[in-house]
């Protein structure tokens, strides 16, 4: 086929708006100089100097907690939500719980942070749990939003599941948990691994739900950088900015790689 | 046609105790009646056929013996026992699917050996088995493939081990054969019949090809619009339908519509105004006098000449129309004088015959007073 050339020139225009901004920055973490802004050799000290910070180490190992822990509960929590929509058939409400579910994907991140903020400071006036904010916090929070991205990943695979496979399990004599974890877990697990890294890239990037229900002393990355930077750039945080950069573009990679393989193997089953 | 059982073996003739009980079934699905009132039994050893075009109830009524659809009224029963509220996991039966529905992340041995590892038998005797029913479907080598590095026989052979392994009282299969292409589909009925009587397991078939239903059943249930039609033999089927529908669903046929103008015991007089003509049949009818009925000639019966048979029971003239060669027969279609139209077929025994009949020579259709059939409805 043959290409436009316009097309092409229009793309490359595209991608440059796109990746120069992060393409500079990456650049420039490799910089020798203080001055952000100057260019005086190629060097690698400012990741070493990441390393010698124990701020910035402790807010990453924060992070990573809290993107893990956040990751595998929203999806248990969006897979079973799915389930539920897809297996459940016409139960009254379907539309609205499953408007519901996918809800918090448009909802701006400032009304999400106001609201669990204020959510989690009447529960702690009601019941006295949770105890402040930290970790936990900020967790329940992430888990909230991701949920939900999770929920659509799994769901578009749970559709596609064919269901008779299911009912030959049960017809050779096992019982529905026995099922699900012989027949449905199998054919859903791309999804799941996909919606986990989503999952986990989300909270990562996560600075405006995190910076309204984070408390002292748990502060993740995306604060500490925020905060760093309004106090002037620093060639560290470019350097910090580059590694969360590889980590998500990694996460995403291995998130679409699966689903696309995915999706090739149902082909070849149809 | 299927004629491999002598009556001793055909226990709906002799009263025995019917092995699957079907009661007044029905199912529907809000206001669409699915499967509506409908009564069979199936016997020990039988390869009963449901057959009907797609959406009239019989894959529900499968899914229903099997469990994987609740009876909305009824009741069924497999080997006395009442199957209500009992879950697919705990019946007595096991299902092959139209899809096969393979495990795709499994191979085919673990495919095949998945229902006995659920019943919790010992390893060893688990390996013996699937050994022993891969070879009877010829899977020999194919242990280790996955499913979508099988050919669409080879998966319909997997589903089909998978669905025997658990030697099943009743086995259901839905659409069997509709995957594959012609020549294997012929190939494995005969396999499916053979696997059937070593085994001698009760099988259920549902199928909307009457030529498969023809070749495996033992008996044929015709299903329309969720009621069944007919319950028989694929030969009484053929041979003497009870309705327009079935004649007609089964293998093709001339319909004549008529009045009855005479009839006693052992002769009736068909006034057949659309073919112009008075058929004779060799039995009597129970019907009022005049009523509207229908005569069912299958296009083998008649007799195709050029000239006027003597002693015929019933005799019409025509026009040759169309001639279709199929190799081993012909089938002419007569175009009558009123403009109504009869397929008839010959087989083509010579290889050249003297004088062939061709295309527009005047003809004579003739039949035999007993080669039809009369329909009341």
């Amino acid at each position: 086929m043959k290409r436009i050339p316009l097309l092409s020139i229009m793309a490359l225009i595209g991608f440059i708006f796109l990746y120069a901004p992060i393409l500079s920055l990456v650049v420039y973490s490799f910089n020798e100089s203080r001055l952000v802004t100057v260019w005086s050799g190629f060097s690698t000290k400012w990741y070493g100097e990441l390393l010698r910070d124990p701020q910035i180490l402790g807010a990453a190992w924060i992070s990573l907690k809290v993107a893990v822990a956040s990751a595998t509960i929203s999806l248990v929590l969006g897979t079973m939500a799915s389930l539920a929509l897809v297996r459940y058939g016409r139960f009254r409400f379907r539309e609205l719980f499953s408007g519901m579910t996918t809800a918090p994907l448009v909802m701006p991140d400032v009304i999400t942070g106001i609201s669990l903020l204020l959510l989690f400071v009447t529960m702690e006036a009601l019941f006295g749990w949770p105890a402040g904010r930290g970790l936990l916090t900020i967790i329940i929070a992430h888990t909230t939003f991701c949920m939900a991205y999770v929920a659509v990943v799994v769901e578009t695979r749970l559709i596609n599941v064919d269901r008779s496979v299911e009912e030959a399990a049960a017809d050779l004599g096992a019982k529905p948990l026995r099922i699900f974890f012989d027949v449905t877990l199998p054919s859903i697990a791309p999804a799941l691994v996909s919606g986990w890294l989503l999952a986990f890239t989300l909270s990562l990037d996560d600075l405006v739900i995190a910076s309204f229900v984070a408390g002292p002393g748990s502060t993740t990355l995306p604060m500490l950088i925020f905060s760093k930077v309004r106090l002037g750039v620093s060639p560290d945080v470019n350097a910090l900015a580059t590694i969360l950069i590889g980590l998500v573009a990694i996460g995403i990679a291995i998130s679409a790689f699966v689903m696309t393989r995915n999706g090739r193997s149902s082909e070849t089953d149809a | 046609m299927n004629e491999r059982q002598s009556p001793s073996d055909m226990p709906w003739r002799n009263g025995s105790e019917p092995f699957v009980r079907i009661v007044d079934v029905s199912r529907s699905y809000g206001p669409v009646v699915a499967v509506n009132n409908v009564s069979l039994d199936i016997y020990k050893g039988e390869l009963f056929c449901l057959l009907g075009s797609s959406g009239c109830g019989k894959t529900t009524l499968l899914r229903m013996l099997a469990g994987l659809e609740t009876v909305s009224s009824g009741r069924i029963e497999i080997d006395g026992q009442d199957m209500a509220g009992i879950s697919p996991w705990d019946r007595p039966t096991n299902i092959m699917f139209q899809s096969y529905a393979l495990f795709p992340h499994m191979n085919v041995e673990r495919n095949i050996a998945y229902g006995l590892y659920r019943d919790g038998l010992p390893r060893s005797e688990v390996t013996d088995r699937v050994a022993d029913m891969i070879k009877l479907v010829q899977l020999s080598g194919m242990e280790r493939r996955k499913p979508d590095q099988l050919s669409g026989g080879q998966r319909q052979r997997v589903a089909l081990a998978r669905s025997l392994i658990k030697r099943p009282k009743l086995l259901l299969l839905d659409e069997p054969l509709a995957a594959l292409d012609k020549k294997l589909r012929e190939e494995t009925q005969f396999e499916l019949v053979n696997i059937q009587e070593k085994l001698g397991v009760t099988f259920v078939v549902v199928t909307h090809d009457q030529e498969e239903a023809m070749t495996l059943a033992t008996r044929i249930g015709v299903m329309r619009n969720g009621v069944i039609e007919q319950i028989a033999e694929p030969r009484e089927i053929y041979e003497y339908p009870l309705n327009r529908f079935v004649a007609d669903f089964i293998g093709s046929v001339n319909m004549f519509e008529g009045v009855v103008s005479e009839t006693d015991p052992d002769r009736t007089l068909i006034r057949c105004e659309d073919a112009d003509m008075t058929i004779n049949v060799s039995h009597g009818v129970s019907c009022s006098p005049n009523q509207r009925l229908w005569f069912a000639l299958r296009p083998e019966k008649p007799e195709i000449s050029r000239h006027r048979p003597e002693n015929a029971d019933n005799v019409v003239e025509g026009v040759v129309e169309e001639i279709a060669y199929r190799g081993n027969l012909s089938i002419f279609r007569v175009r009558l004088k009123t403009g109504k139209q009869i397929d008839l077929t010959r087989t083509n025994q010579e290889r050249s015959a003297e004088e062939p009949i061709t295309w527009d020579d005047p003809v004579f259709v003739s039949w035999d007073a007993a080669s039809g059939v009369v329909l009341t409805s």
